[in-house]
């Protein structure tokens, strides 16, 4: 479809590549386990969980992974150190794919990038996120750690328009002195992938989409996003759940071809029971985005899905 | 003087409308509460900052509203009760940043100063924070869902802002379409080249 100007970085986390042009690389894709609500959870403070169904969800996406040549990775949610420092182990005994260390509280963040340097799974951890609110703790936290990938979140809560959200990656707000980009730099992250954060529908949901194509323009690092999460939190298809569940489904799996479309490296889809319909579904858009490509002499990966599946 | 704003709830969320002349507002936070009519509006709010400025929003487009009670699980990490409660006795920076707040990125971006203090004059804050008892909770909208004359002002109106289209001053190309169409990511403009 199209082919960016600048060259674009390619990441490479424990063995898995994200970025690059259009058509190049699969599209990653990381389903959330042991996320808010999620059914397998017995205690979330904890950490307690269903063994059996964790490691059936986790071979599932595994396998989907395998078939259509889309990497994984693993979404860890927790709401505390314990909780995700039970969650890693777990994960990272039942696969090799890298994981990504999420809590809405920064202190278990924290926490848990200092137990995988401990217990030697810093290379495999990616930070989720560096982002507008971190502080001196936090970046001492990452330098000291031996974790080298992060996400770095582009919402700006001050101006969350395009342009606002551009600014904070590049240069902060008006309580910064320095952009996302480079505080990223400074903990100690090489592998930097954006991601311009998602509001709901109604509330911009689409600029993220732009914010894509800039940022791959502008810096050629890989850009993603949790874009599922715009109509998963949109009232009207909520409505519409209660009726016919799969609409919701549809909806929810199919938001991803957006952030493909839009020149897109990885997407965080959500729930990893949709591993069997996102990998299909992220495997069609990579063909067509691959084949609309190929006149500017894109090579796809060995493993991409044209390679494998047509 | 007409107390509600015309097609109110003014923004629409994870909540539903009951009695419109109702005097309280209930924000069940991160739980879910079935709704009781006599309360004006009833949903939760678990993000501290578009989550927050939708509360604000539907109370001072309603007169009505002269109480807010904040109950159900506080949602981790956001913290959006302990942040409306910092909104209501604190208000907001020049930035938007709620003081205060402990939540994660606690900014009000879309709303004025002067909507902030008329949320904080308009309304009295009940902080029951944690109570899911759902007889408990009816029983306070039940006690005072009644008990207040609207506040006296005009119900604030809010208006989607119309964003101009501006031109960009200087485009250059960074993606290519094809041999004569390329595209200026930053201007979002595709145009072919002569």
């Amino acid at each position: 479809m199209f082919r960016f100007q600048k060259d674009q970085k390619i990441a490479n986390i424990a063995g898995v590549k994200i970025g690059g042009n259009p058509g190049e690389l699969p599209t990653a894709l990381a389903g959330t386990i042991f996320y808010e609500g999620h059914d397998i959870v017995e205690d979330a403070n904890e950490g307690l969980f269903d063994r059996k169904i964790a490691e059936d969800l986790l071979n599932s996406q595994r396998a989907s992974s395998d078939e259509t040549g889309n990497p994984c990775l693993v979404h860890i949610f927790g709401n505390t150190e314990q909780a995700l420092s039970n969650y890693i182990d777990f994960v990272s005994e039942i696969t090799d794919s890298p994981f990504l260390i999420d809590s809405p509280d920064p202190l278990a963040r924290m926490a848990a990038a200092e137990y995988v340097s401990e217990i030697g799974l810093g290379d495999r951890a990616v930070y989720n996120s560096i982002n507008m609110t971190i502080g001196e703790k936090e970046c001492k936290v990452l330098k000291d750690s031996d974790i080298d990938s992060s996400i770095v979140l582009g919402f700006n809560a001050m101006d969350s328009g395009f342009k606002g959200r551009m600014q904070l990656l590049e240069s902060g707000t008006s309580s910064m002195d320095k952009g996302l980009i480079d505080i990223s730099l400074e903990c100690g992250m090489c592998n930097i992938l954006i991601d311009p954060g998602i509001t709901p529908m109604g509330n911009g949901s689409g600029v993220s989409l732009r914010i894509t194509l800039a940022a791959k323009a502008k810096w050629g690092l890989p850009v993603g996003s949790g874009i599922h999460n715009a109509p998963s939190s949109w009232e009207w298809l909520r409505d519409k759940k209660k009726h016919d569940p799969l609409v919701f489904k549809m909806c929810d799996i199919a938001s991803a071809v957006m952030q493909q479309a839009a020149a897109g490296n990885f997407v965080l889809y959500g729930p990893i029971e949709n591993a069997p319909y996102i990998f299909p579904v992220a495997a069609m858009s990579d063909i067509m985005i691959y084949e609309s490509a190929e006149e500017f002499e894109i090579e796809p990966a060995s493993s991409h899905p044209f390679n494998r599946l047509v | 003087m007409d107390t509600v704003s015309e097609k109110w709830p003014v923004t629409k969320g994870d909540f539903s409308a009951g009695n419109p002349k109702s005097c309280i507002a209930v924000v069940t936070l991160a739980s879910s509460v079935p709704l009781f009519e006599k309360a004006a509006i009833w949903g939760s709010c678990k993000t501290e900052n578009l989550g927050a400025e939708k509360v604000v929003m539907n109370v001072v487009s309603n007169c009505n509203i002269r109480y807010v009670l904040l109950c159900g699980g506080e949602s981790r990490g956001h913290l959006a009760g302990q942040t409306l409660k910092a909104l209501y006795e604190n208000g907001i920076d020049e930035d938007g940043r709620i003081l205060g707040s402990e939540g994660a990125i606690p900014f009000i971006e879309n709303l004025e100063i002067e909507t902030i203090q008329r949320f904080r004059q308009q309304v009295e804050l009940i902080d029951r924070t944690g109570l899911t008892d759902i007889d408990e909770i009816y029983s306070i909208v039940d006690n005072y869902h009644d008990s207040e004359k609207p506040f006296e002002a005009s119900p604030i109106s809010f208006r989607k802002a119309v964003r101009k289209y501006k031109p960009p001053e200087s485009i250059s190309a960074d993606i290519l379409i094809s041999e004569k169409v390329v595209m200026d990511a930053f201007s979002g403009l595709i145009y072919e080249i002569a």
